[in-house]
């Protein structure tokens, strides 16, 4: 197993969100989380990213549980899309290229054409590049973040609403470039029935939780 | 040339001015007059106690006593800092700033006074004494400023620094945006009066020496070391600050304290 939740409990002042939830992930799975608002799709991201500890229960990684240094290894090995990306002040090229200059996340800095290539085949303008980042819309926005994952080439992705902001063509492109790789694995939320039916399987978080 | 003596009863007249800004004060019903008589009685108050306790510091003059003072003026500086920040006085935050600008002090001091000024007996109390309090001034303001923009923007940015996290950052690396902004926060004030000292205003220091009767070039040539003191020390201070911090307010999935923050 790549990831997995064991018994996890979790709640935020007066609101349960876990009550012993469990999955098991294998290394090359797509999976959609399913659930309602607010039953706990971004939470769960959250506690694999180790930004939120559970009350009870544990995540494993590879079989070793994600706190200190595992949790760390982890985050090099991952790429993380929020719903509302709000990552910086400086141009769309800056942001986009900042991760790459991290020392531990081994990522080469991609060359300018290859960001202009994701950028294109998910409906981003080139002149994007040289716009400030926060002047974009949340579209724009998630588009840059989900091209910005798409550059990190990462073994393990957690993407929250990866299609909502994109066109029929730019959906099959970045389907093509996140899907296509056997050994990736993806854990995903999503209302759009294109995405899921290309996924593995469901996690319904209401059914689970 | 020698400094004409004050005595108690010309300082007196020199209090009557205050009866300009009380009047306008009074006139646009500010109500600032009460907070005006008690920072103007602390001020005297805090400055009659430091007159007599320096003068006890220079006749005895010894480098011990003086470093048990520039910690005082530290600790008082560090309980300040926290208490003009926006955040909470905890441990956490108090034992580093102490450290960080005691360092930042104590390597400033040494610099100036013994390597460029070279005093002829160690920490000085002529020297070490008014250069420290200077230095210490603009490092409480330039600290306030650089831990208040670093953490708060950090709190407001939460999701900026986790996705630099989450895409396999150091919180080092994650945290490196946040550190250049409280950087220019901090620096922009000593950077602007830098740029204007002389054209738009005569230091106190600089002032100060030329009324007791040195000589204007002596008295530059000191201002400009003092600047230089004040720029470097307050930088120092500020980064370490925010690195000595950073040690005790992260939890270990890095993620910051929140109960660091008083809203």
């Amino acid at each position: 197993m790549i990831l997995q939740a064991k018994n996890i409990h979790f709640s935020y002042p007066g609101e349960p969100i876990f009550k012993g939830f469990n999955f098991n992930l294998k290394e090359g799975e797509k999976v959609v989380v399913k659930g309602e608002s607010g039953s706990g799709k971004s939470t769960l991201f959250r506690l694999i990213m180790g930004f939120e500890l559970p009350d009870r229960g544990e995540l494993l990684y590879k079989g070793e549980p994600l706190t200190g240094s595992a949790l760390r290894h982890f985050r090099t090995k991952s790429a993380w899309l929020p719903q509302d990306l709000n990552i910086g002040e400086g141009t769309v090229m800056e942001v986009v290229q900042y991760p790459f200059q991290f020392k531990q996340s081994g990522n080469s800095m991609p060359d300018s054409e290859k960001i202009k290539e994701i950028f294109s085949d998910l409906g981003l303008e080139p002149e994007t590049l040289q716009k400030t980042f926060s002047d974009l819309s949340t579209g724009q926005r998630q588009r840059v973040g989900l091209a910005l994952c798409i550059l990190l080439k990462k073994p393990v992705m957690l993407l929250d609403e990866p299609t909502s902001a994109l066109d029929e063509a730019s959906k099959q492109k970045a389907a093509n470039h996140l899907l296509s790789d056997p050994k990736r694995t993806i854990l995903s939320t999503s209302h759009d029935p294109w995405w899921v039916e290309r996924c593995d399987r469901i996690i319904d978080l209401d059914y689970h939780t | 040339m020698d400094i004409i003596q004050l005595s108690w009863f010309q300082l007196a007249i020199g209090f009557i001015i205050l009866i300009i800004p009380a009047a306008i004060f009074w006139w646009y019903k500010t109500g600032l007059n009460r907070q005006m008589v008690i920072a103007t009685i602390r001020m005297t108050l805090q400055l009659l106690f430091v007159g007599y306790y320096l003068e006890y510091l220079f006749e005895y003059d010894n480098a011990w006593l003086n470093t048990a003072w520039i910690m005082i003026m530290v600790v008082v500086a560090d309980f300040a800092t926290i208490d003009r920040s926006d955040l909470k006085s905890k441990w956490s935050l108090i034992l580093p700033i102490f450290f960080a600008t005691f360092l930042g002090i104590i390597l400033i001091n040494l610099f100036f006074l013994e390597l460029v000024i070279q005093l002829p007996k160690f920490l000085e109390a002529q020297y070490a004494i008014p250069i420290t309090g200077m230095v210490l001034g603009n490092c409480l303001r330039s600290n306030v400023i650089g831990i208040n923009d670093f953490y708060y923007n950090l709190k407001n940015n939460k999701e900026r620094y986790q996705f630099y996290l989450a895409s396999g950052a150091t919180r080092a690396e994650a945290l490196y945006p946040f550190f250049q902004s409280a950087l220019k926060k901090s620096a922009n004030p000593t950077l602007a009066s830098m740029a204007t000292i002389g054209l738009v205003s005569l230091p106190g220091m600089m002032t100060g020496q030329i009324l007791s009767g040195a000589s204007p070039m002596t008295a530059i040539q000191y201002q400009i070391m003092i600047m230089l003191a004040i720029f470097s020390g307050t930088i120092l201070s500020v980064f370490l600050a925010i690195k000595f911090c950073n040690r005790t307010v992260f939890f270990e999935n890095d993620m910051l304290d929140q109960s660091i923050f008083k809203d």
